[in-house]
């Protein structure tokens, strides 16, 4: 089962680069092989959303994190057996044309050597313990002791392959041995994907979260930081039981969004099974994933940036309305509109969304008097991220405590630029003051 | 007085200049024929006039000859060949250009050599045209002042003996090389300027009668530019002139009532008002026509806003520091002590609704002191205006919308006061989005 997301949610998280920025993906991608970047690629096209795909892969990662292990080819070795595999699935009449002696040779050298360092590798002692991998283990054991790979086998003298011999090997591995060499190289892309996203684990100091059935309302983060960031500030947010909806509030600057995007690239990254940037997680699995974050104004389609909002809301209730259980983030809900709107409708929201104790809402708003009016309701916890002034100068934390802030800092900036003094002290014209005060 | 201030950011938003940009001002009006009316064109459009003289006198000339119809029916072709022919040098002494025409004459016959060929042409241009020009003089009799006199200057130059012989020759029999030489030697040389004044007259007809045309075409108005110390905008019917069948409104801006607090939901036409606001502005200060059916202003040093900005909320906070910045600009503009007219489109949008209520409400008091300047700034935040109340020379308007079953239509007709449309609840409710949420 896939866990549902959207185009918003993967450009919200950054989850691949655009242009010159790098996403998370990169972040993730330290494979050898092109085969293994794109299995890779496929992973984060497709989070998980049952517990046991998602457990399957947590297990191989782990082991292989804790089992420190090198990818035991060279990738320019698979590079030449790709290209000389990749010719084979194309019509026969231009195999020929595709592929002189020269890629021939080195085709079917790199074969020969693949499966012989692979046979050495599966007969590690650390591999051969491995429980996780024990399956993957398997498949490539009968594999390599089909037919096709056993004069591979026997063949001792490795490197040099006369002529002939390459003849009869090609004509072996292009035919009877096509469909097991596409086996194997694929079981050579995933162990690639294995030891590279164990190897990024270990060098950051990633943890496995620990998957909960669907529903079981657990949501736990302890050390929860920003993978991309050089210092980032760790924090934790438990949401356990009925308290299905954080209201965070806090600066422009103090360092929400930031939380948002680790929280949610961190669930994002759990449901794949992968190692996530935190000390511990535990999460219950989710039917869904949606952020809103940076929500652009559609304005070709002449809707307004609060009719975006709304739009995205409704998508959500209808998700819920179904009963699936997502997981939801909004940053600054309802800046589209005017002061009084925007609160009525952040109340009446959040109430809605805390209803439906089984998904996780995170809420990020400048309306603090809402907080007031969801106090009351069960289901709703206050966390804000702090600012601490150093005379006018503000200075940020960024680590959660728990309850409600007004700290804005608009008007600062307003009036650090000067522009009201400067007004203040123009030249003015006749001047008319505001009689109602 | 000073050059019309107003920078790269304003031009764009009002989408003034811009050649190829299909929907500019620029490309409204650029309906001339010549390259050197095109040429001209450009320099008005760069060059607002900061006289109120000057506008009034440039306006009633494109009056007068949008009521007169006048049309320009130069060969276009022929007018660009006589450029070119001007454009191309030969020499001081008649010996030598005698010479050059004769080895060309030569050439010509032997080898494919066209230099001569066009030589014969671009005479035969020059005599064209002025013979055109002479026969148009009659017909610009009703041409108001200063360009009557530029009319009356050509008419002199045309009657000269030394031109009289020029416009006595027949381009269609034989001309010798020896009255090519002499007209070669003497047009390209005593006579230059003069040939280049013709010209550039020809070019001012072009671009009079090109924005003539687009006015009438178009149903423009023209403006009447008034002193300064006056301190008055007043417009009728005030329309953007790149917009179909757009909807007009009026207007009075005075110095005891000189801000404008536009409200309104997003899609009601706030921009878009502003924009014809500041577009008939700039347009009036070029003397140019305006979409409006009256038009009255006092003279201006400056134009600022600050409109597209807040479409892009992608930026997020550096958005916010960017429009501080804009914002920071504009008033040290306002506080230099020049009258300028300033627009502000929905100030820190980009931001948190709280700021931009904060925001909104003390950048608007800060300005709104400056009765000097003309101030218009809009927003969906309602409750600036509530703050506002108090401020005697602060005049609201707003933009309705009118719910059609859960459907908006907008009038785009300004009204008195500021919106109480609750679009947020209400389109909220109309998506029943709560309801979902009940279950």
């Amino acid at each position: 089962m896939k866990l549902e997301t959207d185009a918003q949610t993967l450009e919200d998280l950054r989850i691949f680069g655009k242009r010159e920025q790098t996403g998370i993906f990169d972040l993730y991608n330290d494979t050898h092989t092109r085969g293994g970047e794109k299995l890779l690629r496929e992973m984060f096209r497709n989070p998980l959303s049952d517990i046991e795909s998602i457990g399957y892969r947590r297990h191989i990662f782990a082991y292989f994190s804790e089992h420190h292990l090198e990818f035991p080819f060279e990738g320019s070795l698979l590079d030449m057996a790709e290209k000389y595999t990749a010719s084979t699935k194309d019509a026969g009449a231009s195999r020929q044309q595709i592929l002189n002696d020269k890629d021939i040779e080195n085709g079917v050298v790199s074969i020969i050597q693949l499966t012989q360092k692979l046979r050495i590798f599966i007969d590690i002692d650390v591999v051969k313990a491995s429980v996780p991998f024990a399956g993957e283990r398997e498949a490539i054991i009968t594999i390599l002791e089909s037919d096709v790979l056993q004069p591979v086998l026997r063949d001792k003298n490795s490197g040099k392959v006369s002529y002939s011999a390459i003849t009869a090997f090609d004509a072996l591995f292009r035919s009877k041995g096509q469909i097991k060499i596409e086996g194997l190289l694929h079981l050579i892309y995933l162990l690639d994907v294995y030891l590279s996203v164990a190897r990024v684990a270990l060098k950051y100091g990633f943890t496995y979260p620990k998957a909960h059935q669907k529903g079981s309302r657990i949501l736990s983060v302890d050390g929860l930081f920003h993978p991309e960031l050089k210092k980032p500030v760790a924090n934790d947010m438990v949401m356990e039981g009925h308290s299905s909806l954080v209201f965070l509030t806090g600066a422009n600057m103090a360092g929400k969004s930031t939380f948002l995007r680790s929280i949610g690239t961190a669930t994002f990254l759990a449901h794949m099974g992968f190692p996530v940037a935190a000390r511990a997680m535990e999460f219950s699995i989710m039917d869904g994933l949606y952020t809103t974050i940076n929500l652009p104004d559609d304005l070709g389609m002449g809707a307004s940036h609060f009719y975006a909002e709304v739009l995205r809301v409704k998508k959500i209730a209808t998700e819920l309305h179904k009963g699936k259980k997502l997981f939801v983030i909004f940053d600054e809900l309802f800046r589209g509109t005017n002061v009084k709107d925007a609160h009525e409708a952040t109340v009446a929201i959040a109430i809605g969304f805390a209803r439906n104790s089984e998904s996780r809402f995170i809420i990020s708003s400048h309306i603090v008097e809402a907080a007031e009016q969801l106090e009351v309701e069960p289901g709703i916890d206050f966390l804000f991220l702090p600012t601490r002034m150093n005379g006018n100068t503000p200075e940020y934390t960024y680590t959660l405590e728990r309850g409600v802030t007004d700290d804005r800092h608009g008007m600062l900036i307003i009036r650090s630029e000067g522009i009201l003094d400067i007004l203040k002290n123009g030249k003015k014209g006749r001047i008319y003051c505001n009689e109602a005060q | 007085m000073s050059k019309f201030k107003i920078d790269r950011q304003t031009l764009d938003e009002l989408n003034l200049l811009g050649k190829f940009r299909a929907g500019s001002v620029y490309h409204l009006f650029n309906q001339v024929r010549t390259r050197g009316g095109e040429q001209l064109l450009d320099e008005m459009f760069n060059n607002p006039l900061s006289s109120t003289v000057l506008i009034n006198e440039r306006s009633e000339t494109f009056k007068c000859f949008q009521e007169h119809d006048f049309r320009f029916d130069y060969d276009v072709q022929v007018i660009s060949v006589f450029r070119e022919y001007l454009d191309t040098k030969t020499y001081n002494h008649k010996i030598r250009v005698y010479f050059s025409l004769l080895s060309r004459s030569v050439l010509a016959r032997l080898t494919r050599d066209e230099r001569y060929k066009k030589s014969i042409q671009g005479f035969q241009a020059i005599v064209q045209v002025l013979k055109k020009t002479t026969a148009l003089m009659p017909l610009l009799s009703w041409a108001p002042e200063p360009f009557q006199s530029r009319v009356q200057e050509i008419q002199v130059l045309l009657k000269r003996p030394d031109m009289d012989q020029l416009l006595q020759m027949d381009i269609y029999s034989e001309i010798d090389l020896g009255t090519l030489v002499f007209y070669e030697h003497l047009l390209k040389g005593k006579l230059h300027t003069d040939m280049e004044n013709v010209l550039s007259f020809i070019y001012e007809l072009d671009v009079y009668q090109a924005v003539g045309m687009v006015a009438r075409a178009k149903g423009l108005g023209y403006a009447r530019a008034l002193e300064p110390e006056q301190n008055v905008f007043r417009c009728q019917n005030l329309r953007h002139p790149c917009i179909e069948k757009a909807v007009g409104n009026d207007l009075l801006l005075e110095e005891d009532s000189n801000v404008l607090f536009l409200t309104g939901a997003n899609m009601a036409g706030k921009s878009t008002w502003m924009k014809s606001l500041g577009i008939g502005l700039y347009l009036a200060h070029m003397g140019f026509p305006v979409a409006a059916d009256s038009f009255e202003f006092s003279l201006r040093e400056g134009l600022y806003s600050s409109i597209n900005v807040a479409d892009n909320i992608n930026l997020g906070y550096s958005h916010f520091y960017a429009e501080v910045v804009r914002v920071k600009q504009a008033a040290e503009a306002a506080a230099s002590g020049a009258r300028l007219m300033l627009m502000f489109d929905e100030l820190f949008k980009g931001t948190n609704v709280k700021d931009a209520f904060d925001g909104t409400l003390a950048v608007t008091e800060g300005f709104a002191e400056y009765t000097n300047c003309l101030f218009v700034v809009s927003t969906h935040i309602i409750e600036v205006g509530e703050e506002l109340r108090g401020f005697p020379n602060i005049q609201f308007r707003y933009m309705p919308t009118i719910l059609e079953g859960g459907v908006p239509r907008y009038t785009y007709r300004l009204k008195e006061g500021i919106t109480e449309d609750r679009q947020g609840m209400m389109i909220i409710q109309s998506e029943k989005i709560l309801e979902l949420l009940e279950r």
